[in-house]
């Protein structure tokens, strides 16, 4: 079971390009989209699950050409998007019933049992029977997890899943994620890096509407091992510092700043070996697209 | 900090391009509309009089009420919509500053669009005169004045009172849908006072409840004359005052409330619903330990449709739980039910019974109005649900199809449809249960509402529905919807352009009627609704390719879109319907075009202006009279035909010898032709056949000389084929045929057929018309009668046939009737010679008779046809005929014929005419009334006394066909009629039906078009002839005495009864013998009623009692007086300086009489001379006062007849 994404690109009316060129190759398992806002993940994401199209390019998924095919891809798709609203009368069980319903599931007591596990799965049982207008932010996310599960996906499209979890409920859907069959394809979108290197053997990173790097988070870091640097200089220094040096990151530590450059041997001048980690690559990859200021 | 909030608010709004558009399309629309004429009903005021500015501004104001909800709904809810409320709130800003600033910037802002309305006025003004579209004299001078003060005494007040509501709304619900709801409410409250104008009662009830205070100023302006329309302005005065100082002061309550109200944290707060009572599942799970399940999915069809049907009953739900839908139909449910029992059958403020189709038609009244706001509402709401709580991600990448989502929202708003439609029903018959009256008729109720009206709510969604799926956008869909129809309605009304098939959903009227049910109203109506079903169906095919489902909505996606949709099942259902669509157009055209003829308002005012410039000339042209007329009329009801044969007997009347016949081709049947004509037997030759201007002339064989006999023949067959794109056409219908003698062709010119309005003649280059009629010392106006200058008197036979299970009536008496060939016949003939001026009329009758003696002791048989079921009210019209037979026969002459009889016939017209011995009378008009409460006004028996007076005046003495001479025919009718009610009720009890003629009247000249003519001189004026002419009358005979006046009027009709030869009666003739009984004391009343325009401002000041010792009551009172003369046009032209004759009353509490009507109870009644100016009078009566005053009764025509009689309190 393949998704397989083949030159695909997109320019909105505004005139903003949101993908250019994208080739993919997606297998089972887990596969995290990094990016940051407004690389074009969104855009990606709603274009697999069939919310828009693309001017060129095509998508397919075992075999199906999502494009031609759009209901067949939806059968096995499991979307959670990265805004949603509630209807905010009803309450959380009632309204996966009737999801579970839409997905086909025309057994009563099957979406009775799979709506039941959902919600104790995303720890929503205790208050089922509340109306979503009271949800808070976690509650309504963790909802939107449950009815992408529905009907036994075998695509699921998690469109920055982990925002305004806690960090307890965050744990928990990594897990809920990665238990999630091996007969599935999982699609992760994030900007946090941390979410990608503990969950994905397979990812790829995207900005400005282009994969820059895509692989396993492992083995990437691994091309990176020796060559990230790191110095505390002052704030003042760091526009001499970006001159001469191809730096990754800034970040505040304690009052002064962190720096981490990249360079094949060692740079000398106070900097001192650093463990090179997926944020690193990450952010060398990114920066040679746009600028990252982090301070 | 409150100017900061203040000038970033305008700023705001300064910015965005909404306000402009608002301001645009007010002043467009008052620019069109004073372009084109104003709003004043006449002709002779200023397009751009003060009067037409004050009342665009207040109609502007109420349409207004959207564009309030726009502005003042959004200041405060534009932070919740943008979640600026969570910073912006936080930040040190008072309240207080907060909302006023909002507050004013956005109501600033609000005047300013709503001074389009001003601006549009004054551009409109300016430039109307080179636009040609009114004439040039139309518009009057600027005045500034003219303004100002309508703009602050109304569009200031009106905007402050909606934009409170709508900005108080808001800032306490946080909801922007409540702004739509308070509007729909504003526009209840102002319709409730609506319906209660009708009647005189209530009106300064109503002048106050009006928050819009549209009701007032027509109430304080209703009696305006054109001259006085363009000068004068409305002020802070009488009720308009209080009603602004009302509505005013209940805008700065609701500001002060919210200013007090609001705060932040109640803004700000978390709405969280009511604590669930469930008990709370307190066993804690460990969800890593869960498994979820594997599920079984199915993707079939019969899946699909089952999601289709729940989705549909889920939306259908969603919409009739929403507590502003209900909201909306209550009030929907309220002004049926309103309407119901209060509109379509009122007639002079007396109900009609609760029959079903009144409960039917009650749908087009303000139901409608909520029918339209729920279909377009809730279209958009159901079209963007999902979008709307952003879940539309969700759900669009569903496995459903998008026919389930999209079929699933159109179902369930037809859903909402039929629902609509059934309330019309439920409501009906709830309403006439409650009015015990138990006749449901559910035959009617479901043709009606379900083959007719719901088919209509159908069409009116699936414009709605498309209009939302293609704009997809919420907001400008409504506009969108809304402005279609303002389109629409605009089109059709200021550019008369009314041609059906061109407006969606439209189709010709029609009316249900006890007496021909649906009648040949059902096939246009299907073939209309079939027509636009089919486009409505094409809009849902489209609908459904272009449902947007996925997050883009740019134009190109959606086309791409679209593109991919398109499928042969589509395009096949496009097609077929298209098909459709044009075939059945086709064939409405068929029928309206080819078997009838369309014309527009524009190309019949054409076809009069070419009528008149090409045959004028033939206006006194010589033509025969018919002596004697002999008439074959074979009905075929259900063929909708009807095939004549006449023979007339024709003198030649003139002293010149007559080479030519003329005829006027016109018939009341779309479908008429000659047949066959001859001249003594032979044939004529045509020499000119005007089809389009309908005349024709004949060559005669030989020259008919002055006083020669001939007789002429004419066959015509005549039908109503097919269906006509407006209009009744009802001459000829299934049960309760009406023809008359307008099936035949009639002789010469007809001056009848011409353009009357002068603003349309001066465009056509037509002399200005002042008069339709000749003076009256014109000899060929006195040579000829009024009603027709075909003939004098004639004898009159009639053989009339119609099919077997229908009676056939025509003037004269039954000689005999037979059937044959399945057929029935009758023959008619009546014994003298009687006017030329015949009906026929066939229906399945039944009869009520009764016999009345005279006073030489010889029966006359009273008959009543009427339709099976309508026996309510057969008595009062017995009573009716009888009483006005005995009246006219005591005071003027014996009744001419043995026989009186009243029948009955559809409702497609409203009146009853006087034939010879013949009052047909229609359905809606008497038979169905409600006169159970005595205080109603009888007009069953009224119009029965006034149409049976005109056998005597009419029938008996003719008028000719000179200026004025309609007075002796209608004035003397209504006069007759009122001493009959006079007699039967009291005159204690008579105010009503004389408040009634004098607000006819001054309502009437009120919208005089031309000028107001003098009793003696009007010629078409009907509130002269009836209002003005049967209350002169009954006042004169108040003045001088019942028995001195008849006496003038039976002098008259010895005169001038049956008279053979000209000259023909004039209005002089009856003046002459008005005046020659007139006391000379009274000489100035009887000059100024029938010489004068003139009108009394009497008026009672104050009146107070004191009781006396002797048990008595000293009642003491100070009165006012005035009498003005008018000219023509409603400009006074000098004041009365003698002492006039008026009557002084003072009366205890109202009693009943021994019908159980209100009547006055006078303690002192007596008629004093009175000089202009102000008296201060003392009168000593025996009870206790309640009520005092100037011309109690309003016997005197008084511009102001309210302030006559005022409470006396004591002092």
């Amino acid at each position: 079971m393949k998704l397989l994404i083949k030159d695909l690109s997109k320019t909105y009316s505004n005139g903003v390009q949101a993908l250019k060129d994208v080739n993919l190759s997606i297998g089972n398992g887990m596969f995290g989209l990094l990016g940051p806002n407004g690389a074009g993940k969104s855009s990606l994401m709603r274009t697999i699950a069939t919310l828009q199209e693309a001017d060129h390019g095509e998508i397919t998924f075992d075999g199906i050409n999502i494009k031609q095919d759009k209901q067949e891809l939806r059968k096995q798709l499991g979307y959670l998007p990265q805004e949603f609203g509630v209807y905010p009368k009803i309450t959380a069980e009632a309204m996966l019933v009737h999801l579970a319903e839409l997905k086909g599931i025309t057994s009563k007591s099957e979406r009775k049992e799979v709506v039941e596990a959902l919600l104790k799965k995303v720890n929503l049982w205790d208050v089922r029977k509340k109306r979503l207008g009271t949800y808070s932010g976690g509650m309504k996310q963790r909802f939107g997890i449950a009815q992408a599960l529905l009907g036994n996906p075998r695509l699921i499209i998690v469109d920055e899943p982990t925002a305004g979890l806690d960090p307890a409920e965050r744990n928990r859907f990594h897990n809920l994620l990665s238990e999630i069959g091996e007969n599935t394809i999982v699609i992760l979108s994030t900007h946090i890096v941390d979410d990608v290197s503990t969950l994905c053997h397979d990812m790829a990173i995207i900005c400005k509407g282009e994969v820059v790097l895509r692989g396993n988070p492992l083995e990437i870091v691994e091309q990176y091992k020796g060559k990230v640097w790191k110095k505390i200089i002052e704030k003042t220094q760091i526009e001499s510092y970006r001159q001469e040096y191809q730096v990754i990151s800034t970040r505040l530590v304690l009052g002064r700043t962190l720096i981490h450059i990249f360079s094949e041997e060692a740079p000398g001048n106070g900097f001192e070996a650093v463990e090179a980690d997926l944020e690193d690559v990450y952010f060398s990859e990114i920066s040679q697209k746009m600028e990252v200021i982090t301070v | 900090m409150f100017w900061r909030i203040f000038s970033f608010e305008l700023k705001y709004r300064l910015g965005r391009p909404a306000g402009y558009i608002y301001f645009s399309i007010l002043f467009l629309f008052t620019f069109t509309t004073v372009i084109y004429g104003g709003f004043s009903p006449s002709e002779k005021a200023y397009a751009n009089s003060a009067y037409s500015m004050s009342a665009i501004i207040l109609i502007m104001t109420i349409f207004s009420l959207l564009i309030s909800s726009a502005v003042m709904g959004v200041p405060i809810y534009r932070d919740l919509e943008h979640r600026t409320h969570t910073y912006l709130f936080s930040y040190p800003i008072k309240e207080r500053d907060y909302l006023l600033g909002r507050f004013l910037g956005s109501f600033v802002v609000l005047i300013f669009i709503c001074l389009g309305t001003q601006f549009g006025f004054l551009f409109g003004s300016a430039l109307g005169p080179y636009l040609g579209l009114e004439e040039a004299e139309r518009f009057g001078p600027f005045s500034l004045s003219a303004y100002v003060i309508p703009t602050l005494i109304f569009t200031l007040p009106n905007m402050l009172f909606t934009g409170a509501i709508f900005f108080a709304l808001v800032a306490l619900t946080r909801q922007v849908f409540a702004t739509y709801v308070g509007s729909i409410l504003l526009f209840i409250l102002y319709l409730v006072a609506n319906t209660l104008t009708a009647d005189l009662e209530y009106r300064n009830l109503v002048d106050l409840l009006d928050p819009f205070a549209l009701n007032t100023f027509n109430n304080t302006t209703r009696y305006w004359t054109p001259e006085e329309q363009n000068t004068l302005i409305p002020g802070l005065t009488g009720n308009i005052f209080w009603n602004r100082l009302i509505w005013l002061s209940v805008s700065l309550l609701i500001l002060a409330f919210v200013y007090l109200r609001f705060s932040f944290t109640d803004f700000l707060a978390v709405r969280s619903g009511k604590k669930s009572k469930l008990k709370e599942d307190t066993k804690q799970v460990q969800p890593s330990l869960v498994t979820i399940p594997s599920v079984n999915t199915y993707f079939t069809p019969q899946v699909f449709f089952r999601h289709m049907i729940r989705l549909a009953r889920l939306e259908f739900t969603n919409i009739i739980r929403d507590p502003y839908f209900l909201a909306i139909i209550l009030g929907g449910v309220l002004f049926l039910f309103l309407d119901g029992w209060f509109g379509s059958g009122l007639i002079y403020g007396t109900p009609s019974f609760p029959l079903t189709y009144y409960m039917l038609e009650a749908k087009n009244g303000t139901y409608i109005v909520f029918v339209f706001i729920i279909i377009i509402f809730y279209t958009g709401e159901t079209v963007h649900r999902d979008k709307s709580v952003h879940f539309n991600q969700i759900t669009d990448a569903l496995p459903i199809p998008n026919w389930v989502q999209y079929g699933s929202k159109f179902i369930s708003l037809v859903a909402i449809c039929f629902f609509l439609a059934t309330m019309v029903w439920i409501t009906g018959i709830t309403s006439q249960t409650i009015q015990g009256y138990f006749n449901y008729e559910f035959d009617k109720y479901f043709t009606d509402i379900y083959l007719i009206t719901f088919p209509r709510y159908l069409q009116l969604l699936m414009l709605a529905f498309i209009v939302h799926v293609l704009v997809n956008s919420k907001f400008l869909g409504h506009f969108i919807s809304i402005g279609i129809w303002l389109l629409m309605f605009g089109i059709r009304n200021i550019a008369e352009v009314d041609y059906n098939l061109f407006f969606y959903t439209y189709r010709p009227p029609y009316l249900i009627s006890d007496m021909n049910g649906f009648g040949h109203f059902m096939s246009p109506l299907f073939w209309y609704n079939f027509y636009w079903l089919c486009l409505g169906g094409i809009f849902i095919i489209l609908g459904a390719i272009f449902w947007n489902r996925g997050t883009e909505s740019s134009r190109q996606s959606r086309l791409a879109l679209a593109k991919q949709r398109l499928n042969r099942s589509n395009i096949f259902g496009l097609a077929l319907l298209g098909l459709l669509f044009i075939g059945s157009g086709g064939y409405i055209y068929y029928n309206t075009n080819v078997l009838n003829s369309y014309s527009t308002a524009k190309q019949n005012r054409l076809r009069a202006v070419d009528y008149e410039k090409k045959y004028q000339q033939y206006a006194l042209l010589s033509q025969p009279k018919v002596t004697d007329i002999k008439v074959w009329v074979d009905l075929y009801p259900y063929q909708r035909a009807v095939k004549g044969k006449a023979k007339m007997t024709l003198v030649n009347k003139t002293p010149d010898s007559i080479k030519e016949l003329h005829l006027d081709m016109n018939s009341p049947l779309n479908q008429s032709q000659i047949t066959s004509i001859t001249w003594n037997g032979a044939k004529m030759k045509i020499k000119e056949d005007d089809e389009r201007l309908k005349y024709r002339i004949y060559e005669l064989p030989k020259a008919m000389r002055p006083g020669q006999t001939v007789t002429l023949k004419v066959e015509i067959d005549a039908r109503n084929a097919g269906f006509v794109n407006s209009g009744f056409s009802s001459g000829v219908v299934y049960n309760g045929s009406f023809v008359n003698l307008g099936i035949f062709p009639s002789f010469g010119y007809n001056a009848q057929r011409e353009l009357t309005s002068d603003k349309y003649r001066k465009k056509y280059d037509l002399p200005e018309k002042k008069y339709v009629a000749p003076p009256q010392d014109d000899p060929n106006g006195l040579r000829n009668f009024l009603f027709d200058d075909d003939a004098d008197y004639v004898n009159f036979d009639a053989i009339v046939s119609t099919s077997a299970n229908q009676t056939v009536i025509a003037p004269g008496y039954v000689q005999k009737t037979w059937e044959e060939n399945g057929r029935k016949y009758f023959e008619y003939k009546m014994d003298k010679p009687m006017l030329n001026f015949f009906n026929i009329s066939s229906a399945e009758y039944a009869v009520s008779q009764d016999t009345w003696k005279n006073p030489s002791g010889e029966d006359v048989a009273i008959e009543i046809y009427h339709h099976p079921t309508h026996t309510y009210n057969l008595d009062r019209l017995n009573e009716g005929v009888k009483a006005a037979l005995d009246y006219c026969s005591k005071y003027y002459s014996p009744y001419q014929f043995r026989q009186m009889r009243i029948l009955e016939f559809p409702r497609y017209a409203n009146f009853a005419q006087s034939f010879p011995n013949t009052v047909p009378y229609a359905e809606s008009f008497g038979w169905v009334g409600d006169f159970s409460d005595p205080d109603d006004t009888d007009y069953a028996f009224h119009v029965t006394a006034h149409e049976v007076a005109h056998q005597w005046w009419a029938h008996q003495v003719t008028p000719s066909a000179t200026r004025g001479a309609n007075q002796i025919s209608e004035s003397m009718a209504e006069y007759s009629a009122f001493m009959v009610l006079k007699h039967q009720y009291g005159e204690e009890s008579l105010q009503k039906f004389l408040k009634y003629s004098l607000d006819r009247y001054l309502g009437g000249r009120a919208q005089e078009s031309k000028f107001e003519a003098t009793l003696l001189d009007n010629d078409t004026r009907q509130y002269v002839w009836y209002s003005k002419g049967g209350l002169v009358l009954y006042t004169l005979q108040d003045y001088m005495g019942e028995d001195t006046l008849n006496k003038a009027f039976a002098n008259f009709v010895k005169e001038a009864a049956f008279r053979e030869k000209p000259p023909f009666a004039t209005s002089g003739e009856w003046y002459e013998h008005i005046k020659a009984v007139t006391p000379d004391s009274l000489m100035y009343l009887v000059e100024d009623c029938f010489e004068k325009i003139t009108l009394y401002e009497n008026r009672t000041v104050e009146a107070e009692y004191t009781k006396m010792e002797n048990g008595k009551y000293r009642v003491t009172m100070k009165v006012d007086t005035k009498k003005k003369y008018y000219d023509g046009l409603g400009k006074e032209t000098s004041q009365g300086k003698k002492a006039d004759l008026i009557e002084i009353g003072i009366f205890a509490a109202d009693g009943k009489n021994k019908q159980g009507m209100t009547r006055k109870t006078p303690l002192y009644v007596k008629k004093h001379w009175l000089t202009p100016g102000q008296h201060n009078l003392e009168f000593i009566v025996d009870k206790k006062p309640e009520k005092a005053g100037i011309d109690p009764y309003n016997k005197l025509i008084d511009r102001v007849p309210d302030d006559n009689l005022i409470s006396v309190s004591e002092s």
